[in-house]
């Protein structure tokens, strides 16, 4: 019973009744009232009623009850069942008596309601209106809760039912709560449609629940209130359209869709863009289609398109989109503090536009003002303006974006003047009348009077770095800035710009201003020019050498040198050299003096470089070898300590036929090493430099130095020549090798031989991978010949010489040598022959001597036997049919057969398209199976003997022919035949060869000399596939001849079809008689090769 | 002025304005045929849909279009084009509020159509007054505005209006020729002097 609850409530509701039936004290006689029920609605009236369960007719009922407050009892009279008394406080008592007509009491019953008796049922709620809201699909449902008559606080539950369609399917039932407030309140209630309004009608009905718990009786809900409709387009008279019209979805959202046609329409179908959806049925008038998870549409919406009979069309465009994105990466700034412009990204597109586009709008929360941004939806950043308010530096934004489907915000707090991105300078000049410094204006549009500039200026000429240098400036408004910038170089392009920002708060650089170039005035050198001076080899005179000064120190463009030579402060010699000479030549005899040098510019002279003529005497000058180091060379030396004023590395650069230019380098008096590197060296160069030290009194030589940048192999192999030759030696000498073409320090010789013919197809010697090659190194460069022993006598021998250095091996010079011949050797390779066949005939001569009468007898005797004699064999042989023997084989011109078959007068026209055709070959039976119509002609001929040339026949005059010459060739090789096979051949003969064909008789005209001898297999096998046309037309050199000459093989003939001449004679028949006739032609030429 | 005002120089002038003309609608005629399809592709509209006639667009089919004289024809192209003017502006408009700046090349292409149709309601003014005949004063209005449409029935006056355009396009080219042809008297078209 635990486990049962419905009969839990069943027994709990028939206790419910007996109860009821024990209070009503019911006293059950026929005729008396019972069921006496007792319902309020507002808790301070309740309604009774009651039943009669006589049917006799009854006039008025008396009624009369008593409370427990007022123990006076009213009565009253009714004509009806049903009363309205006060609710009792605890219990009533209540009399009824039924009267007849006539007015006799004559049934009486007395009742006692108590509280919990009594059932609390609100009345049916009244709706005070229903509307519509068909671009929403919203009904806004409104009614009043009568709280009026309830006390405070009660809650109250309203249910409403939603119902669509003619038939009024319910469609959602929702429970509304509130709270009555003992007023007359007026409720209402949304709901949002998920079919478009106008679709269909919609019906709301509504009821409702108050829960007052202090009401001990049975509380219930009220009735439905009346239905109250909101009709759908469908119920006009002339309503039609597509619904919803032109409205917004969100992605993924479920869509219904109606079509509202006229009466007496029908609709075929409706599509969703280029789909068809299935209908759903709403009414006589209007169906429905069902979008699920509609996906985004495109910018002008997606079409939904009714197609109605009689070519009617409706439709609408549905547009759906994306809820706005939060804006990201929210940015104010200002650049001219009068409007503070936010930046921020939109994310996601909506995918809607126009008015449906996503809407922004700017809130500033401290002022409270608001502004709408214009934004272009095309833009991937928007941009919106907010004016600068007065004194106000905070702001605190907030960036509302909405569109028709949803609202999102995002906010920003930002103080202004933290937040200053200055315009672009403009109007930047530079104006300066100096060599080192110059003067920038610029212009920057904005009021920045609250606040410190600092801008940077970017200077930047061709040759260096481009620096950056900063000011810090107070800000003005729309104001001209300006900046002088010193410690420029003289005489230098540079080029500059400007950019700024906040000084104090720095937030963002302006852009760079455009570039200005300016150059800077001249000055004098700054340090005088680099000197070396060398004497002539006479000694007479002097030559002055000086480096072009760098632009960094020529502070212009150098004009001239000033050379001066000074002899105790007495001048000498002077001269002014102009540019681009960078070298002079002064005849000082054999004088000494010490020499100035001043570069001059158009702004002035350069301080004097000065330097001594004395060369120091030096003794014993040695020559080291210096070391290739990276791109340079690296040389080294003791330290001189009395040399007192360094060191110079001096050396020569030579070009072609041109004389070297020399270079130098000076070292401080404390160096002992160096890499020299300049850019005119040259791998495989080689480089002389001498080392001078520096003394107050002049310069000394202290070394020389030769080295490379990098050793490479030599240019060539040394001259070598053979010297002499024996039978076991060669002795080759060479020559040396010009330093231009060691291209390195020579380390070695490398002669490689082996034995070797002179071909110049053969590999070289080191390439060719011979095993008896054999390698000699030559470290000893002082050596220049080598003598190669142990070699074979009178043997081709190659040589290859290569030289050698750091860099690898030079090319081979090769030499192709003959050793002498050993002489004992070739003495006893010749006599050891000689006595062996001097002694053989020695021997043969004693033998013959000794049996001279045998051989007398067997060679020579005096009668000679016949039957020793091969001479006289054929006589024998001949009656044998010996075939071997053809010399003296006398055959006569044996016969052989021809066939000749007259054809019938239809066939030849066949025959001829067929021929024509290669196709036709195939039909042509094989098997002679047509043989019995035709007449058969034997002729004789003689295969190789053609006495008259055929002409080309013309193809018509073969058609006319009524003759087929089956030419046997085969047959034509046979020199013997035997008279009693003669038949059989001929039969066989026949039956194997049709040559596809025809040839006028009259054309033909063969002998045959021998009768051949085939056998059958042969002649069956010859089948001439070819065109007769294609035969005579073609001479034999044409490319066709010499394909059919190639052809004649597969033919299996021996003759040429044109020319009926043996082309080639079987090769296992060896006695086939030679084709007797000697004509020449092309065709023989070709066909007639020998060994063919 | 006087050679200006013969009726050889009016009749070589006529000819001359026929002919910028009759170039004038084949341009337009192949422009709006572009507008077309990037109009029906760009609206989601079906290119084979009919259309029904809408309310404003005048119809370039004429039922004696063989008996009109040549100022008939003028007064008939040139409250045509005015219309499809005062159409295809409205179309822009329509065009820019629903689509805002996010199909250019559609806005473009209308603004470039409107134009062609400007310039060949100003050309037919110069014929017209070139028979002194004046053209008729423009309400600069156009049509009545229309009923407020759905989207969807915008879209489908918008093809009705281009769709109708075209034909207007060739049948301009036709009367056009008509009016350039010589006419066999000493005067000016008998097309024309009925007109006049």
């Amino acid at each position: 019973m635990r486990k049962n609850p419905s009969l839990r409530c069943l027994l709990a509701l028939a206790i419910l009744c007996l109860t009821s039936l024990v209070h009503s004290q019911e006293i059950g006689s026929p005729g008396d009232p019972q069921n006496l029920k007792c319902v309020t609605h507002n808790l301070r009236k309740m309604v009774c009623t009651w039943d009669v369960s006589s049917r006799r007719r009854h006039g008025q009922t008396d009624f009369c009850y008593t409370t427990n407050a007022h123990p006076l009892t009213e009565c009253f009279k009714t004509k009806e069942k049903r009363v309205e008394i006060p609710v009792p406080e605890s219990s009533t008592t209540i009399k009824i008596t039924t009267n007849s007509i006539s007015g006799t009491p004559f049934a009486t019953r007395e009742f006692e309601i108590r509280k919990k008796d009594i059932s609390f049922i609100p009345l049916a709620p009244h709706i005070l209106s229903l509307t519509p809201d068909f671009p929403t699909s919203t009904l806004t449902l409104k009614w009043s809760d009568n709280g009026s008559i309830f006390p405070y606080g009660l809650d109250a539950f309203w249910q409403i039912e939603i119902l669509r369609k003619e038939t009024m399917e319910k469609v959602t039932q929702v429970t509304y709560y509130s709270k009555l407030t003992h007023e007359d309140i007026i409720l209402s209630w949304n709901w949002t449609s998920d079919m478009p309004l106008e679709c269909t009608s919609h019906y709301v009905k509504i009821r409702c629940f108050i829960n007052i718990t202090q009401f001990v009786g049975h509380k219930d809900w009220s009735d439905w209130s009346p239905v109250e409709v909101s009709p759908g387009k469908d119920t006009e008279p002339h309503g039609s359209g597509v619904f919803p019209q032109d409205t917004v979805v969100a992605v993924g959202s479920d869509v219904t869709i109606c079509c509202v046609h006229e009466e007496g329409q029908q609709i075929k179908r409706m599509t969703y863009g280029p789909e068809v959806y299935p209908l759903i049925r709403l009414s006589s008038r209007s169906s429905a289609i069902r979008v699920l998870n509609a996906s985004a549409s495109d910018t002008s919406g997606t079409n939904v398109v009714c197609s109605l009979s009689e070519d009617g069309m409706d439709g609408t465009v549905l547009f759906v989109g994306y809820t706005p994105d939060i804006p990201q990466n929210l940015s104010c700034e200002t650049s001219n503090f009068e409007l503070i412009k936010c930046t921020w990204k939109p994310g996601r597109p909506s995918g809607l536009y126009g008015k449906r586009g996503t809407k922004y709008s700017l809130f500033e929360r401290i002022s409270g003002k608001n502004v709408s941004c214009e934004v272009n939806e095309m833009n991937k950043e928007r941009v919106c303006g907010f004016p600068v308010l007065g004194d106000q530096k905070t702001y605190n934004f907030l960036l509302g974006v909405s569109n028709p489907i949803g609202q999102t915000e995002a906010s920003l707090l930002v103080d202004i003047s933290q937040r200053v991105h200055p315009k672009t300078p403009e109007k930047l000049t530079v104006s300066g009348n100096s060599s080192t410094s110059v003067h920038l204006r610029w212009f920057i549009n904005g009021s920045f009077t609250e606040i410190r500039l600092l801008c940077q200026i970017e200077i930047s000429n061709g040759h260096s770095e481009q620096k950056l240098h900063n000011v810090s400036m107070p800000g003005g408004k729309s104001s001209t800035y300006t900046a002088q910038l010193n410690t420029l170089h003289p005489y230098t392009k540079y080029w500059f710009r400007v950019r700024c920002s906040a000084a104090d708060h720095f937030w963002r650089w302006s852009d760079w201003s455009r570039i200005e170039e300016h150059t800077t005035l001249e000055a004098p050198p700054a340090r005088g020019p680099d000197i070396w001076r060398e004497r002539s080899p006479s000694g007479k005179s002097l030559k002055i050498f000086w480096k072009p000064l760098s632009l960094s120190e020529a502070n212009g463009k150098i004009v001239s040198h000033e050379v001066s030579c000074y002899l105790l402060e007495k001048p000498l010699e002077y001269k002014e050299v102009t540019e681009p000479s960078n070298s002079t030549e002064i005849k000082l005899g054999r004088n000494d003096c010490v020499v100035s040098v001043i570069a001059k510019n158009h702004a002035g002279s350069s301080p004097p470089s000065r330097i001594t003529t004395v060369e120091l005497p030096s003794d014993n000058v040695k020559t080291d070898r210096a070391v290739a180091m990276g791109n340079g060379i690296y040389i080294s030396w003791n330290s001189y300590p009395n040399m007192t004023c360094g060191y110079i590395v001096k050396w020569c650069h030579s070009s072609g036929s041109e004389p070297c230019s020399v270079d130098w380098q000076k070292f401080p008096s404390n160096t002992t090493d160096a890499v020299i590197k300049s850019a005119l060296f040259r791998p495989g160069v080689r480089y002389n430099f001498s080392l001078y030290g520096c003394k107050s009194s002049g310069y000394q030589l202290l070394k020389n130095i030769t080295g490379y940048t990098k050793e490479l192999p030599p240019k060539r192999a040394p001259n070598f020549t053979v010297e002499e030759t024996s039978s076991d030696s060669i002795l080759v000498k060479w020559e040396d090798m010009p330093i231009e073409d060691c291209q390195g320090f020579l380390e070695g010789y490398r002669l490689s031989f082996a034995k070797g013919e002179k071909d110049a197809l053969k590999p070289r010697l080191l390439e060719s991978g011979n095993p008896e090659l054999k390698v000699k190194n030559i470290t000893d460069l002082t050596k220049k010949s080598l003598k190669i022993l142990d070699l074979q006598g009178k043997t081709s021998y190659q040589l290859d010489l290569q030289a050698y250095t750091a860099g690898g091996l030079s090319p081979p010079n090769s030499l192709y040598v003959v050793t002498k011949e050993d002489s004992v050797g070739l003495i006893i390779a010749v006599l050891i022959p000689v006595a062996v066949v001097v002694l053989l005939g020695v021997v043969a001569s004693i033998f013959c001597y000794r049996k001279r009468e045998w051989i007398k007898e067997t060679f020579y005797p005096e009668i000679p036997n016949p039957e020793n004699s091969k001479a006289l064999q054929f006589q024998k042989n001949i009656c044998e049919g010996n075939k071997t023997l053809k010399t003296l084989e006398m055959n006569p011109c044996t016969p052989n057969s021809v066939e000749v078959v007259e054809t019938r007068s239809a066939a030849p026209k066949i025959e001829d398209t067929e021929m024509m055709s290669p196709a036709a070959d195939t039909v042509v039976p094989e098997d002679g199976s047509d043989s019995e119509t035709e007449n058969h002609v034997v002729v004789s001929y003689c295969p190789p003997i053609i006495e008259e040339e055929i002409s080309n026949p013309p193809m018509d005059e073969s058609v006319g022919s009524s003759q087929v010459v089956y030419i046997d060739i085969q047959s034509m090789y046979q020199p013997q035949i035997k008279p009693e096979e003669e038949s059989e051949i001929d039969l066989v003969t026949t039956a194997g060869y049709k040559p596809q064909m025809q040839l006028p008789i009259s054309a033909l005209k063969i002998e045959s000399c021998s009768p051949a001898e085939e056998e059958s297999d042969k002649t069956a096998g010859y089948r001439p596939q070819a065109n007769t046309n294609a035969w005579n037309m073609d001479t034999p050199d044409s490319p066709g001849s010499v394909e059919s000459n190639n052809e004649n093989a597969s033919f299996g003939s021996p003759c040429s079809i044109n020319s009926r001449q043996f082309l080639l004679p079987p090769k296992d028949d060896e006695d086939s008689p030679k084709p007797s006739n000697i004509g020449w032609s092309f065709t023989h030429f070709f066909q007639n090769k020998p060994n063919d | 002025m006087a050679a200006a005002d013969t009726p050889s120089a009016r009749t070589l002038r006529r000819h001359d304005l026929c002919s910028r003309g009759i170039r004038l609608a084949r341009k337009m005629r192949s422009d709006v045929a572009d507008l077309l399809d990037i109009y029906v592709e760009r609206q989601g509209l079906d290119a084979s849909v009919s259309v029904a006639a809408v309310e404003g667009v005048p119809a370039a089919a004429a039922e004696h279009w063989s008996e009109q004289t040549g100022t008939q024809r003028l007064l008939d192209n040139l409250a045509a084009y005015r219309a499809f003017r005062a159409l295809l502006a409205q179309m822009l408009e329509e065009q820019r509020e629903q689509l805002g700046d996010a199909d250019a090349a559609l806005g473009r292409a209308l603004a470039a159509v409107l134009l062609q149709v400007s310039a060949f309601a100003y050309h037919l003014e110069e014929l017209l007054e070139l028979e002194s005949r004046g053209p008729p004063g423009d309400d600069g209005d156009g049509p009545p505005a229309p009923p407020r449409l759905s989207l969807f029935e915008q879209k489908l006056r918008g093809l009705g209006v281009l769709r109708e355009l075209a034909q207007w396009a060739v049948r301009s080219v036709r009367d056009l020729r008509q009016l350039a042809r010589p006419s066999p008297g000493p005067s000016s078209a008998p097309g024309m002097a009925e007109g006049q």
